[in-house]
């Protein structure tokens, strides 16, 4: 098992971040880092316009970096299942993006 | 503004129990005609109820409990409705919301501890978001995979006393939110020469095709592929079980000709299914030489157990669509002829070691009556049209193998979570949807205890269910599994002889109870308890305890090494 990261944009909402880590959790992962960041700078960002039902404002979504040591297998299940949780926007690791269809940029690392 | 919302959204049933932090909406119950509240006894079965009530009409299940106890009892409920994938919404009410945090009476932190069991939750903090809320819930609860969903409701946020702008939106607008609905043409194209190139196919269907509403096209495909199908225990009815190409059920208790088809096809058509363990039994020695086509609304499901070949992701309705549109193009490159040597090598199988009806006629009183010619009778007197819910153990596999179902809807158990006590409200809930259909609850004298609480519900909506209990005097999976594996030592299944009189326990509920312990009476007996339309009637039937559920494979091996009966294995 390699340390591995992933980047993750969600809504910032109650609730939110609690989701992501209870995934880990449950399946008996330890976090090694987490990092929290509430997005103020959209230009970092292609979303395509017509697909969000307002615009971001600030502080309304999160850029969330996890490390952590798992396997291939596991990594590619727990981005899988992150992607599932309603209030995810976008996951990424090194090899693999799930977009939703709202956001343009492939590369979120 | 909850309950306008809630009939706006077209709600129609709610299951529930009022406490204090659901006052006012209880209030607001009353004051209104549109929606029906249904009153339970236990939280729980308020769930179940909901619960059977949506896998019966494929519409989501509503639930209003109060804060505190209430949500904890519902918990039970929405696992089970988690677990096997069923569009759910629980409304509970929470404390004020000045109280949150504060230890206040009857305060539990809902959200977190349902949260593991949810696709999602709300909490209201504004009144004003109510409608908005609600929409959303539905919307989640209900599209792509679906699953319960949570709508936690501080007191304070119903408060009579406070007014406002109401309007309720047409359509749910998620921006991190959208399941796969349309398949992508090049996999679709990838499955096609697979079922094209195929000569030992077998297609695999489970809850996710009933949850689609995928029968006709399943069928469709089929009538074109004639390939052998089988279903999964949450799966069946799905394909008509009466058809000839349908197998039976899959798995640990899977007939065995499914599991010799599974273990030897070499193209698997996995649709709305998820190779869970009672599937798959040992990943590593699945079905060695199959290419697995796998289709699915949630990308989480596939080559999460099995690694799929190729993954169809979509609606799977609209994937099989996908699939017949592309076969039919094809069609002259599909001979369904070459299917014949995979056919009469299934036709042994099942000749071999299939299902033996036979072995149950024998029903003159030197022997005690079978659960399995128990759950033949009722199949033969409801004509195989019943609905028909249960509860969890051998009784319900039973049920799973001998009552064969030919559509979706009609089979309604908790597969997933394997919940005792589901059965009874399950039925419930199905009755209030159907009030003209037959509505069965065979269940086991232990797992009717959890909910029996519900007759009492059954009375006071007046619901004519039929209960079989299958009584086999014990907690006859858990004993089967001691005599398997533990030497026989029966450690706490049995009750030493504390079973209640269960036909003075229905009437004292206000039912009619018959009890059955000879063959010659099992007939007759069942038949009498159907001609009472309009009665709920509890039919008590002591069985052979010692009765195993086979087939039941090896632990931990292929699909291909399961137990035929106490003393033979394949
Ligand atoms: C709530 C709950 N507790 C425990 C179990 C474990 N369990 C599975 S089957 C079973 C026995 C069920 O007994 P009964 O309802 O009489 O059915 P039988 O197997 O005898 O037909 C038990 C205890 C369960 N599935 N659910
Ligand atoms: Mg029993």
């Amino acid at each position: 098992m390699i340390k591995r990261k992933l980047i993750m944009i969600m809504e910032n909402k109650p609730g939110a971040l609690v989701r992501v880590v209870g995934l880990f959790h449950q399946r008996g992962y330890n976090i090694e880092t987490l990092h929290v960041d509430p997005v103020t700078d959209f230009s970092r960002y292609k979303f395509i316009e017509e697909k969000l039902e307002t615009k971001f404002k600030e502080n309304e979504i999160s850029r969330l970096t996890i490390t952590t040591f798992v396997s291939d297998s596991l990594m590619r299940q727990i981005l899988r299942q992150l992607n599932k949780l309603i209030d995810v926007i976008a996951v990424s690791n090194e090899e693999t993006t799930y977009l939703k269809g709202v956001l343009l940029d492939e590369n979120l690392l | 503004m909850l309950m306008r919302a809630l009939h706006d959204e077209g709600v129609e049933l709610i299951f529930g129990y009022p406490g204090g932090a659901a006052l006012h909406i209880y209030d607001a119950i009353f004051r209104q005609d549109k929606i029906d509240h249904i009153l339970v006894r236990h939280e729980q079965g308020a769930t179940h109820a909901a619960d059977g009530y949506a896998r019966a009409t494929g519409k989501p299940g509503v639930v209003l409990v109060t804060s505190g106890p209430g949500a904890t009892n519902a918990i039970t409920g929405i696992a089970t409705a988690f677990m096997d994938s069923i569009p759910m919404v629980v409304i509970s009410g929470q404390v004020a919301s000045h109280l949150i945090g504060t230890d206040a009476f009857q305060e539990t932190d809902m959200i977190g501890i349902s949260r593991p069991v949810v696709k999602h939750s709300y909490t209201v903090f504004d009144a004003q978001d109510i409608p908005k809320i609600i929409k959303e819930a539905f919307y989640v609860a209900t599209s792509g995979r679906p699953g319960p969903v949570v709508i936690d409701i501080p007191k304070d946020m119903t408060a009579p006393d406070k007014l406002y702008d109401y309007e309720y939106p047409e359509k749910a607008n998620i921006r991190s939110y959208n399941p796969p609905i349309e398949p992508e043409q090049n996999q679709i194209e990838r499955a096609v020469a697979a079922i094209i190139s195929a000569n030992k196919p077998v297609i695999y269907a489970g809850g996710g095709a009933i949850a689609s509403n995928a029968f006709k096209e399943l069928f469709e495909l089929n009538e074109i592929l004639d390939a052998p199908i089988t279903n999964t225990l949450m799966g069946l009815g799905i394909y008509p079980a009466t058809h000839k190409r349908f197998l039976g059920m899959l798995g640990m208790h899977g007939t065995y000709q499914a599991n010799m088809a599974m273990h030897n096809a070499d193209l698997i058509i996995a649709i709305g299914a998820r190779f869970d363990d009672r599937i798959t039994n040992n990943p590593s020695k699945f079905s060695p030489d199959a290419k697995i086509i796998h289709l699915d609304v949630d990308h989480s499901s596939v080559s999460k157990i099995i690694e799929a070949d190729i993954a169809v992701f979509g609606q799977v309705k609209n994937s099989l669509e996908a699939i017949i549109k592309t076969l039919k193009n094809n069609l002259d490159d599909y001979d369904s002829e070459r299917l014949k040597p995979w056919h009469s090598q299934i036709a042994e199988w099942r000749s071999s070691h299939g299902l033996n009806y036979e072995l149950y006629k024998d029903e003159s009183d030197n022997n005690s009556i079978l659960p399995q010619a128990v759950v033949q009778h009722v199949y033969n007197i409801t004509k195989g049209e019943a609905y028909v819910t249960s509860d969890v153990g051998q009784h319900q596999m039973f049920a799973a193998q001998y009552y064969h179902f030919d559509k979706p809807r009609k089979w309604i158990n908790s597969g997933g979570l394997g919940t005792m006590g589901f059965g009874l409200p399950a039925a419930m809930g199905v009755k209030f949807a159907f009030p003209n259909e037959e509505v069965v609850c065979i269940t086991g004298e232990g797992s009717i205890q959890m909910c029996i609480q519900e007759l009492s519900t059954c009375f006071q909506y007046n619901l004519p269910i039929k209960i079989i209990n299958i009584n086999n005097e014990a907690l006859g999976m858990v004993k089967q599994w001691q005599d398997m594996n533990y030497g026989g030592r029966h450690s706490e299944s049995t009750y030493q002889n504390s079973l209640p009189d269960f036909i003075k326990l229905a009437e004292s509920y206000g039912h009619v109870g018959i009890k059955i312990e000879k063959n010659s009476e099992l007939k007759e007996s069942l038949e009498k308890a159907f001609s009472m339309k309009d009665k709920l009637v509890f039919v008590d039937v002591y069985v052979d305890p010692s009765e195993h559920v086979y087939p039941m494979l090896v632990a931990n091996d292929s699909l291909e090494n399961m137990w035929l009966s106490k003393d033979k294995k394949t």
